[in-house]
């Protein structure tokens, strides 16, 4: 085996996503961009910016127009070509590789509202067939949520919301775990702490995290490594370009 | 990966049941359209069936007479027996010579019967009791067993009278009931004899000799004419076509062909008007219940992208609002068909006096209601496939930030 701290897990040439609509254009490139193994990455940025058009294309979910280049290295040896799978619609390929793989907090909750906080955390893990050897109640129990377990999503508050997200993404134990903003909709005290709760539980689990948010000051203290990126603006303000690197 | 069809299947049915208020108005708004259709297809069949029925049971809407009276011989008469859509015939004798003076032990009366030429098949029989065979097994009508005070098994003696070479000479004929005819079959006094016998009846009237009773005459006859015939159609569809095929040969019948006709044609008004009326529902009934699979799932479209965000299959996806429209569907059937019974339920009490015995005004066949099952499951089907499609080819990143 190589050695981990240079384990690439993805790997980026030339890939965008341009949209228009109405005369606007977006665009959002990568030139190139390298993620390893146990990274702990940082894209911070106002919204409207790309990051949720990166975080999505590196989840599988949001097909690049553009790519040279995209392999996603899942356990270390195979290489799965991303721009491939994508270009000869294997739809299903990607579905496996984010279910195995991936694990992703959004914006807001993003959890199934017909089940319990239980439930919901173990979704992936049963999708899996993973036995139930107590890590969903561990993770409750680490994430504050023991006695919410039978509870619906909506007799939650928006804080607790966000921490089942996190624990259903960490809940199989997934190589990379987006995050999306996890803690916008929560306040800022309330965000610290689940910030540094879910930073804390990835680095213990060694899992890779890419996280996106628009408040560096708090994530530079977790150690994150943040993404150099720089937005422009056509004088006209009719097109906005994205350029990512790292 | 059966893992995850049964995971997605039982996700689906906790959504349903969680949602529990909206999914009660899907299989309201199915079962108000479909129940009043099971209604309305239960009346028609209802009222259609239970006229065609009381023709078709009735052998006397059958019954194809000729009008006045003929030469009709044997050949003719078993060339017609061995037609398929005969099902019963047997050649008359002249009125004059078709009547039986009859007494019996109980009664001091003495009854003048109508003979009527019969044999075992005879559509005004009772098929499950004994037809009148040979020279003294009768069938009594209703009213001459009253007359006469017997039942089946009793004994009667018939007495023929005839004028002979200037003498008068009378003859008397043992005779056994070996039944009585439903009170339905023959309103009159009638008594059913096999033809062997009728024949016999006339030949000794016309002085002709008949060895088999021992009866004096002339030479025995040997080729015989009948004046007419009794036939049944083998069922009142086919009773037009037997009158047309009498017509084209130059004998003129009388048929209920009119009242059967009116019959049909009033079945295929209804029917047409029932199409109408089931082709407009059916459509309205199909937009209804698409529009609401459609809208559930694009109400779902979040729940579905989580779903496809967290790696279930695109084929695993659509079951989701598949087996969501098989609720829908099973449930409103269920529903539609409980309105329905109770509205059959309603209209055949309110309408019972009118009806004769176990007639009834609305009703359905157990098939009916699989057929409006699967009707409704493959609409369903139909719609939640198209919709399930359709939210499946939606790239996963859209919809996902809608939550």
């Amino acid at each position: 085996m190589p050695d981990p701290s240079s384990e690439i897990i993805y790997q980026l040439k030339n890939v965008a996503r341009v949209r228009q609509s109405n005369g606007y254009a977006f665009s959002l490139r990568v030139p190139s961009l390298r993620i390893q193994r146990g990274e702990k990455i940082a894209l911070i940025g106002e919204s409207g910016c790309g990051k949720s058009t990166l975080l999505d294309m590196l989840a599988f979910i949001l097909r690049p127009t553009d790519m040279d280049g995209f392999s996603f290295h899942a356990d270390g040896a195979n290489a799965v070509d991303i721009g491939a799978a994508w270009k000869k619609r294997r739809r299903n390929q990607l579905a496996g590789l984010r279910k195995k793989h991936l694990g992703y907090v959004m914006q807001t909750g993003g959890l199934l509202p017909f089940l319990n906080v239980h439930d919901n955390i173990n979704l992936s893990r049963r999708m899996l067939g993973m036995k139930d050897d107590g890590t969903v109640q561990t993770l409750a129990r680490e994430l504050g949520l023991s006695r919410h377990l039978h509870k619906l999503p909506s007799a939650l508050s928006t804080g607790e919301r966000q921490r089942v997200a996190i624990g259903r993404a960490l809940a199989h134990r997934p190589a990379i775990v987006i995050a999306d903003e996890p803690t916008a909709s929560v306040d800022p005290f309330a965000a610290e702490k689940i910030m540094s709760l879910f930073i804390g539980m990835v680095e213990e689990m060694n899992i890779t995290v890419i996280v996106a948010s628009h408040a560096w000051r708090h994530i530079k203290q977790l150690g994150l490594r943040r993404l150099a990126h720089h937005t422009r603006k056509s004088p006209d303000g009719r097109m906005t370009e994205t350029v990512v690197s790292g | 990966m059966l893992r995850q069809k049964r995971q997605i299947l039982s996700l689906a049915s906790r959504d349903y049941f969680h949602e529990w208020q909206i999914s009660i108005c899907f299989v309201l708004a199915l079962a108000a359209v479909l129940g009043p259709m099971m209604v309305l297809f239960g009346l028609k069949f209802g009222i259609v069936g239970s006229m065609i029925e009381e023709l078709v049971e009735d052998p006397l809407k059958r019954e194809i007479r000729p009008v006045g009276s003929g030469h009709y011989d044997r050949v003719w008469m078993d060339k017609l027996r061995k037609r398929d859509d005969v099902a019963f015939i047997v050649p008359r004798v002249r009125s004059i010579a078709s009547s039986l003076s009859v007494q019996s032990e109980a009664s001091s009366r003495i009854l003048h019967l109508e003979v009527i030429p019969s044999a075992s098949g005879d559509p005004l029989l009772d098929a499950s009791l004994a037809a009148p065979v040979g020279m003294d097994r009768v069938v009594l009508s209703a009213s001459a067993a009253r007359k006469l005070m017997v039942s089946a098994g009793d004994e009667l003696q018939g007495s023929l009278v005839r004028t002979w070479r200037g003498r008068k000479e009378r003859v008397v004929l043992p005779l056994k009931v070996v039944a009585i005819a439903p009170a339905t079959a023959f309103k009159r006094d009638g008594l059913f004899a096999s033809v062997m016998l009728v024949e016999a009846l006339e030949d000794y009237r016309d002085g002709h000799a008949v060895p088999s009773m021992g009866w004096q005459g002339t030479a025995v006859t040997t080729e015989r004419s009948y004046t007419g015939f009794r036939l049944y159609a083998r069922s009142i569809y086919d009773v037009a076509a037997l009158e047309d095929s009498f017509i084209r040969s130059g004998i003129e019948v009388r048929t209920q062909a009119a009242d059967i006709e009116t019959v049909r044609r009033m079945d295929n008004t209804l029917s047409a008007i029932y199409w109408a009326i089931a082709l407009i529902g059916l459509g309205g009934f199909s937009l209804s219940l698409g529009a609401s699979l459609w809208a559930n799932v694009d109400r779902k479209r979040k729940e579905l992208s989580v779903l496809r965000l967290v790696g279930f299959r695109t084929g695993e996806i659509v079951l989701f609002p598949l087996l969501q429209g098989v609720y829908t569907a099973v449930f409103g059937w269920g529903l539609a068909c409980g309105i329905y019974l109770a509205a059959a339920w309603s209209i055949n009490a309110m309408l019972a006096p009118q009806l004769e015995r176990a007639q009834k005004v609305c009703r359905l066949l157990p098939e009916h209601y699989l057929i409006a099952l699967g009707i409704t499951l493959g609409a369903a089907l139909l719609a939640a496939l198209l919709a399930g499609m359709r939210a499946a080819r939606v790239e996963p990143s859209e919809g996902l930030r809608e939550l």
